[in-house]
């Protein structure tokens, strides 16, 4: 291994990274511009849901309950309708997600302690929204009966402390307030970390494609140093993102990051090590620029998207596919990731999850030098 | 001393296809030995199991005295390759593309800022180091490919069509460079299809399907291989007199064995050809074809090249 045939390669590969604007833009920008898209397009909380609301009771008390549905930011009243027809003409040009309609009796059997008899319509096309409508309006209709309830008995002259069975505190820790987006970026970051891998797959099939391959393969520089001289620049380059987009989710969408900086960073390029070897192997393959890019998306977006736990929890899936996620080296960066900005965990709980990465490269680019022979045909 | 090159029955396969079929012969140190045949005979093959980068299916190539197969990193640091298709980064800049080649092959920063120096005269590119590859004419482009080759002071270098393309001019300056490595005692392996430059080879091999025809100083494989005399032709009208000539020796009114087009001229081939001029003239006169000279040359590669190849 001579390191002055790596900075050989590495430093052509610098030279070709900055004549070519289009993979400079593809390494550096593109990651960063899918954060700030998927963040916005995927933590679009949902609020102002509107609805319709028919009302066949028409008393003080239907009022009443209508009123507390729509108080809030969470539905909005879209119009007071006076027939089924109505809500399914609104329903059907998209005005409405949801129609509440009160039972005639909605009042009477409510005071007799019969329940609250209504009925709950939504577009089954919109399921995000309506199954939002539905947990809502139940949710209140619940406190709503709790209410009436116990004003009713406190009428009766009995006390109603004994009426809360249930004293349930839910705290969260880690991310006070649920906010959506402190678990998401962190997992869209180690999604658009693995970018680079692309790239480094383009670069080795471009060699091919040009014919400059056989000409390095006549010279002294051996295969894996060919291979590790490719990766230096795309490492460096995903490290610079590595630096930039916590500071973005810092900055712009307040995400905190609870951890040790040096650690993600240190972690951050083991990670960027394991997922090159990726692109190495996908480089070493395919002969053509444009079957390494099919195959990048086949092999390491789509997986790295739908494997990886970021968005779909890995305890849900099937057997095989659990097995293929733990070969996804974004699966064990996304725990790191995550496990860094919000618990702030240390390398005491995440050695494992790096352990993992490094064993992943490794196997990665011996696999790629394996296959990948210092001879044509 | 032993010879530069030497293979013993060198054969390759491709499944069912033999592209390389048992050929053997030597290259002495210090010359330029050419490698010719027509497109698809094996050429480029053989350029590549003698660099390591094809492994022969039988026999054996040596280089420099060692054998190609187990040495393949000694051989790498000794020979330089300039391979058929365009071998330069075009998107790098002449200092750019000298640098790499340069670093790839082991030079300090010392040596190599001294011999890129030497290649930019060599290439006649000094002052040019932060052009562009791309914008470079054919020519220049191959002459700095070349200096990229040779930064490592290989004792032998492979070109594969070094000047396929490039004008005739550039051609020259190509092989004048080419003299001046083998006047420092490089061994230089060319292949080309250029049969002018085919005559200016120390020695040559002919590769036709894979198969050695020939093998030896352009003057002997002419003697070897040309069956025949050549009578060059000059006509009013050079296509139909190689039309008319070729159907009366379909009608066998003529015995020629090769007529061929060369520019305004026709060269016609036969093993006693002065016999066969009356009959040419009559020929020619009767489609009205007026002919201004005929005189018998000496055959040239080309000559030998397309008899060979029939």
């Amino acid at each position: 291994m001579s390191l002055r045939h790596i900075w050989a390669i590495t430093r052509k590969e610098f030279n070709h990274i900055i004549r070519d604007r289009s993979t400079l833009i593809l390494v550096v920008l593109t990651p960063l511009a899918t954060l700030l898209l998927m963040a916005y397009a995927l933590t679009v909380e949902l609020q102002h849901i509107p609805i319709a609301v028919l009302d066949y009771d028409r008393s003080a008390t239907s009022r009443n309950f209508v009123q507390q549905i729509v108080s809030g930011d969470d539905l909005d009243l879209y119009a007071q309708v006076s027939s089924i027809e109505e809500i399914e003409n609104l329903l059907m040009h998209g005005d409405v997600k949801a129609a509440l309609v009160i039972d005639p009796n909605f009042s009477r059997d409510l005071l007799a302690m019969r329940g609250m008899p209504m009925q709950i319509i939504i577009d089954g096309t919109e399921p995000e929204s309506g199954g939002f409508a539905v947990n809502h309006i139940a949710s209140r209709a619940e406190e709503f009966a709790n209410e009436a309830l116990s004003s009713q008995m406190q009428m009766m002259g009995f006390s109603t402390d004994s009426l809360k069975p249930l004293d349930l505190r839910i705290r969260t820790w880690y991310n006070p307030g649920l906010k959506p987006r402190n678990d998401l970026i962190p997992g869209l970051i180690s999604m658009v970390l693995g970018f680079p891998a692309l790239s480094v797959a383009l670069a080795l099939a471009h060699e091919r494609e040009h014919g400059t391959m056989e000409q390095l393969m006549a010279t002294p520089v051996g295969r894996a140093e060919l291979l590790i001289g490719k990766m230096i620049p795309y490492i460096v380059a995903g490290l610079i993102n590595v630096v930039m987009l916590p500071l973005l989710a810092m900055a712009w969408f307040d995400v905190p990051f609870n951890g040790s900086f040096p650690l993600f960073f240190g972690l951050s390029a083991i990670f960027m090590f394991a997922v090159l070897s990726m692109g190495i192997i996908i480089g070493v393959f395919m002969k053509t620029q444009a079957a390494a890019m099919g195959v990048s998306f086949l092999m390491i977006f789509f997986p790295g998207f739908f494997l990886t736990g970021i968005f779909f929890p890995i305890v849900s899936m099937p057997e095989i596919m659990r097995l293929e996620s733990l070969g996804m080296p974004g699966t064990h960066y996304a725990i790191i990731i995550r496990g860094i900005f919000l618990p702030g965990v240390g390398m005491e709980i995440l050695w494992p999850y790096a352990v993992m990465l490094i064993l992943l490269g490794f196997s990665f680019t011996g696999i790629a030098s394996l296959f990948f022979r210092k001879k044509l045909g | 001393m032993t010879p530069a090159i030497r293979t013993k029955n060198l054969t390759k396969y491709f499944g069912d296809f033999t592209a390389v079929n048992g050929i053997s012969f030597e290259a002495k140190r210090g010359e330029i030995f050419g490698f010719l045949g027509p497109n698809g005979s094996g050429k480029t093959t053989t350029i590549r199991m003698m660099l390591g980068l094809l492994t022969p299916s039988v026999g054996e190539v040596q280089a420099l005295g060692i054998s190609v197969s187990g040495n393949q990193a000694e051989l790498q640091q000794r020979t330089g390759y300039m391979s058929q298709r365009f071998s330069l980064y075009n998107d790098l800049t002449v200092q750019q593309n000298l640098q790499f080649y340069g670093a790839a092959y082991g030079l300090n920063n010392v040596d190599l800022k001294a011999r890129i120096l030497d290649a930019l005269s060599m290439a006649g590119l000094e002052g040019r180091e932060d052009a562009k590859t791309k914008d470079l004419s054919g020519g220049w482009r191959q002459r700095l490919a070349l200096s990229a080759a040779i930064l490592h002071r290989p004792e032998l270098i492979f070109l594969d069509e070094p000047t396929a393309g490039v004008d005739p001019i550039s051609r020259r300056a190509f092989w004048d460079l080419l003299y001046q490595l083998v006047a420092d005692g490089v061994t230089v392996f060319v292949t080309t299809h250029y049969m002018d430059e085919a005559e200016h080879c120390h020695n040559l091999a002919f590769i036709q399907r894979g198969n050695l025809i020939a093998e030896g100083p352009p003057a002997d494989i002419k003697a070897k291989m040309m069956k025949g005399q050549v009578l060059e032709i000059s006509s009013s009208d050079a296509i139909n007199t190689v039309k008319i000539l070729r159907a009366a020796k379909e009608q066998g009114k003529v015995s020629l064995q090769e007529i061929e087009l060369y520019g305004s001229l026709v060269h016609v081939v036969a093993p006693d050809v002065e016999k066969e001029k009356n009959t040419i003239q009559k020929l020619l006169k009767n489609e009205e074809i007026h002919v201004e000279e005929m005189a018998l040359i000496e055959a040239s590669l080309e000559d030998v090249f397309i008899a060979s190849m029939k």
